[in-house]
């Protein structure tokens, strides 16, 4: 079923600079969704505009069949988790999670059992009537959380919530984010810009740049299979190595792997780092090792090729390969393995005869 | 805020802001520059080619610039002096100190003028105390008094100003200097100095802006120096002879004096070039022997001279008079005068200060807003037309009111409803500044999460954001109501027998001779503003910000 659909929407902030330029969207109900892209590329536009705090310039915002973008912010029935929080800092703990109930008029006597249901599912009991002023971020941020899921909202939308978060936290808390979103089958759009956040907790996610989408796809599709340069750039990490198409081919690295039917012209040769296999095989190069950083259960290992740089992403990494540094190695590409991308960004379909 | 449907609150604040502003500011300034422009009946700049050929405004001008500088001057030698030793060095008293400071700075503008007098002037006590032991001072009239008055006057508003910039300047950077091999002194120039000199170059700024715009001072110590504010108000208030277009002229020049300044200062630097963090401020350094004493003593010293004249004041108000004349002794003589003779005037001034308090407060909120919180092309116009009654001394103020609210439809002339009007419109973008500055440190998305929440958006400002910075607000409007009780010069244009306010009367008592009456006065107009100024306090934890504004 859908419960949030997208209609070409435009927003410009000032004339010619279009924010969200087109962006269509349909989102389903129960999905976590998430809107992906580098700073600036509209993916915070887009979700104000959602919440009702922006209007935009044309397009349509509908949720379960109905506008939304003709009705007040405060109407929409959306709850909103924000990046700093925005706990009411002269509100007790309670107080906060039970704003949105009283907003709509509910009496004391029925926020309140709502309210230590919403606090205990975010881990918060007994910390009711707390101020907020001396609770670390995580919990402030729980505390947003407990507060937006409150008013059971028809659609939960989170703005980089974990951004102001360290390391530790984050990944806690987005754990119980995703935890929490999937008992409740609320439909949530997130916005962040850490690709490797999108991926864990995402049921799709929308790849955004310069207002307008460059991919919708599951984890795996936009990992495995990205559809434009950007995307293979943004998510994860990518090797690019410049190459042609001539004569119904793929020239690359002194080799010509036959490709029927592609139209000529410069393009790039992709492939993730984990992809790039040691030793000898098909589309072969020889190089030298210029870089090795040991992470423990994996190592990258920089290799300078005469056709670029390539990076190698090595599982499980030996004691002899940690110690190749300025050595000759030989290294190949599965053709399975590789996406390769016109110059306009484009992806041209790899079918090797 | 932005409503989706229907017409969104805030444009409508912003409309009635424009009309107000309209009204109170453009109509009477464009009086003034109406009236200038008629001489002797004839349409063009007779006005101002007279200021500039006759010797008599020519001279007003050399010294408006002259006392600006002085005061300017003297300010900043004793406000950056005190500030480094109370921010860089240990004192015992600290707080006692910027307590004291504040209390200088919050006493009435010429009360500092009236209380040199009493120690210095003609017959003034200390002198003549002086004397007796063989040392003769010349009378502190004429251009060195008002300088002094100025100097000590105006010291604090630069020591908050700056002694605020020099906790805020980034530890590391001293410390990164120090680790480099600078030399304390070095370090101090080098890195320290400028890192403060966008708030020294404000701070200064406002002392000079201050000083041309005084009234009081000049009036009363002057004698015979006549400075543009001073020759404006005599212009214009003569019996005999008064010229209304070139006074209005003389205010006009006064006005571009302070407009060039705020102009060229803001362009010479960028706002908030520095910024602070949030590091730990450097610790005040231990000095030891005489320097620690001498530290301490020109420390005390300033803000001893600072807050002497309200001393002086208080005592005097507790001394024996036969009628104007003060008697050996003590005695409640001067205040029995006050209650049974002259009442209206406190109660004028409560009147007046707490309306106009008001409307400060709420409009000042407003506009604090719009300027933060709906930033478009208008809002910005905005801010700098509120830089407007900054740069336009009271007298001018004052002057144009009369002009612009002497007919129908707006016949307010002789009614408190004008004074209260001249008063609102001068400090109103102070409040203004100050609500701005609450507001920046209250998040938007507070106010965002309220309206996802299900509250309207003039109930989330409210209810949020309205209620987060009511402290700043109400601190910032204790500072108003102390200001517009102080008011003097555009009160002193405007008001009529039965309008008169403390300030006026207090001029009056001292033009007269009435020292007794005045003293009393005085002190009743300090005991008030040292209430309001507590309750001040006691609202806004950030003590110095709600000064500053």
């Amino acid at each position: 079923m859908t419960a949030l659909t997208v209609t070409e929407l435009m927003k410009s902030y000032a004339p010619g600079v279009r924010v969200l330029d087109g962006v269509s969207l349909t989102i389903a109900s129960g999905e976590f969704f998430t809107l992906l892209g580098p700073s600036g590329c509209g993916k915070t536009t887009l979700l104000r505009c959602i919440a009702g705090f922006l209007q935009p310039d044309a397009g349509r915002i509908e949720a379960d069949g109905t506008r939304l973008d003709t009705i007040p912010a405060h109407r929409r029935d959306i709850g909103m988790v924000f990046q700093d929080y925005a706990i009411f800092p002269h509100l007790t703990v309670a107080d906060n999670v039970g704003f949105g109930l009283k907003a709509r008029g509910m009496k004391a006597a029925e926020i309140a059992p709502k309210v230590v249901e919403a606090l205990r599912m975010v881990r918060l009991d007994g910390l009711a009537d707390r101020l907020p002023a001396d609770m670390s971020g995580g919990q402030q941020q729980r505390i947003g959380l407990a507060r937006a899921m409150a008013i059971r909202p028809r659609l939960l939308l989170m703005d980089e919530p974990l951004s102001n978060l360290d390391a530790k936290l984050r990944l806690e808390l987005r754990a119980d984010i995703r935890d929490l979103q999937r008992r409740l089958g609320i439909t949530t759009v997130y916005v962040t810009h850490d690709q490797e956040e999108a991926l864990a907790v995402s049921d799709r996610i929308c790849v955004l740049q310069a207002g307008r989408i460059e991919q919708v796809a599951t984890p795996f599709e936009l990992y495995r299979t990205p559809a434009s340069r950007f995307a293979a750039a943004f998510v994860g990490a990518m090797n690019f190595l410049p190459a042609r198409i001539v004569g119904g081919g793929l020239e690359f690295a002194g080799q010509h792997l036959p490709m029927p039917g592609a139209t000529a012209g410069a393009v790039e040769v992709a492939i993730r780092p984990e992809d790039v296999a040691l030793g000898d095989g098909p589309i072969g190069l020889s190089g030298t090792v210029s870089n090795i950083a040991f992470l423990g259960r994996e190592a990258t290992v920089q290799i300078e090729t005469p056709f670029g740089r390539i990076e190698h992403l090595a599982a499980n990494p030996s004691a002899d390969l940690l110690a190749s540094l300025g050595r000759p190695v030989r290294l190949h590409l599965p053709a399975e393995r590789i996406a390769i991308f016109a110059a306009d960004g484009v992806r041209v379909p790899a079918a090797f005869a | 805020m932005r409503a989706v449907h229907g017409l969104d609150v805030w444009k409508i604040v912003q409309a009635l802001v424009w009309a107000m502003l309209a009204v109170l500011l453009a109509w009477p300034l464009s009086g003034i520059v109406r009236a200038s422009l008629l001489a002797h009946d004839h349409f063009g700049l007779g006005n101002f080619v007279e200021v500039f050929s006759q010797p008599r405004h020519l001279r007003a001008i050399g010294n408006t610039l002259l006392v600006g500088a002085g005061g300017m001057v003297g300010a900043m030698v004793l406000g950056v002096t005190l500030a480094l030793l109370v921010v860089r060095v240990r004192l015992r008293g600290r707080a006692a100190i910027q307590t004291l400071a504040v209390l200088a700075l919050v006493s009435p503008p010429f009360i500092g003028a009236y209380a040199w007098i009493v120690m210095f002037g003609a017959n003034g006590a200390v002198r003549r105390g002086l004397m007796d032991i063989g040392i003769t001072l010349p009378p502190i009239y004429g251009a060195g008094g008002v300088m002094l008055v100025f100097s000590f006057k105006f010291f604090p508003n630069v020591f908050l100003i700056v002694s605020a910039a020099l906790a805020q300047v980034n530890r590391s950077l001293e410390e990164a200097a120090e680790g480099l091999g600078m030399s304390p002194m070095r370090r101090f120039w080098r890195i320290t100095l400028p890192m403060i000199t966008p708030a020294m170059s404000a701070a200064a700024l406002l002392a000079f802006v201050l000083s041309i715009a005084d009234f009081g001072t000049p009036q009363l110590i002057g004698r015979g120096f006549e400075v543009l504010a001073t020759q404006a108000f005599q212009l214009y208030a003569a019996d005999l002879g008064e010229n209304p277009g070139l006074a209005s002229a003389l205010s006009l020049v006064l006005v571009a004096l302070s407009m060039g300044l705020v102009v060229a200062q803001r362009r010479l630097l960028r706002r908030d070039v520095f910024h602070g963090n949030t590091l730990k401020p450097r610790p005040p350094a231990r000095l030891a022997g005489w320097h620690q004493v001498g530290a301490h003593a020109l420390a005390y010293l300033i803000v001893g001279i600072g807050i002497a004249p309200s001393l002086v004041v208080l005592v005097f108000s507790f001394r024996a008079t036969r009628g104007p004349v003060f008697q050996p002794g003590f005695g409640l003589a001067s205040y029995e005068r006050v209650f049974h003779s002259v009442t209206a005037p406190v109660w004028n001034t409560l009147l007046y200060a707490l309306t106009a308090m008001v409307g400060i407060v709420v409009l000042g909120t407003l506009i604090g807003y719009l300027v933060t919180r709906r930033k478009s092309l208008a809002t910005a116009v905005l801010d700098g037309v509120l830089m407007v009654p900054y740069v336009v001394p009271g007298v001018v103020m004052g002057i144009g009111f009369v002009a612009a609210f002497n007919t129908p439809p707006l016949a307010l002339t002789g009614t408190g409803a004008v004074i209260v009007l001249a008063i609102f419109i001068r400090r109103l973008p102070y409040a203004a500044r100050a609500a701005a500055t609450a507001l920046r440190q209250v998040s938007p998305s507070l106010e965002d999460a309220a309206i996802s929440l299900g509250l309207s958006p003039a109930r989330a400002f409210l209810r949020v954001t309205a209620r987060l910075i009511l402290p700043g607000i109400l601190a910032g409007g204790m500072m108003s109501f102390v200001t517009a009780m102080n008011e003097l010069s555009s009160s002193l244009v405007l008001y009529v027998s039965g309008t008169i306010t403390m300030p006026v009367r207090i001029y009056v008592a001292v033009v007269n001779g009435d020292y007794g009456v005045a003293a009393a006065l005085s002190s009743i107009l300090l005991a008030i503003t040292a209430i309001a100024v507590y309750a001040a306090f006691r609202l806004s934890d950030r003590r110095q910000s709600a000064l500053v504004g």
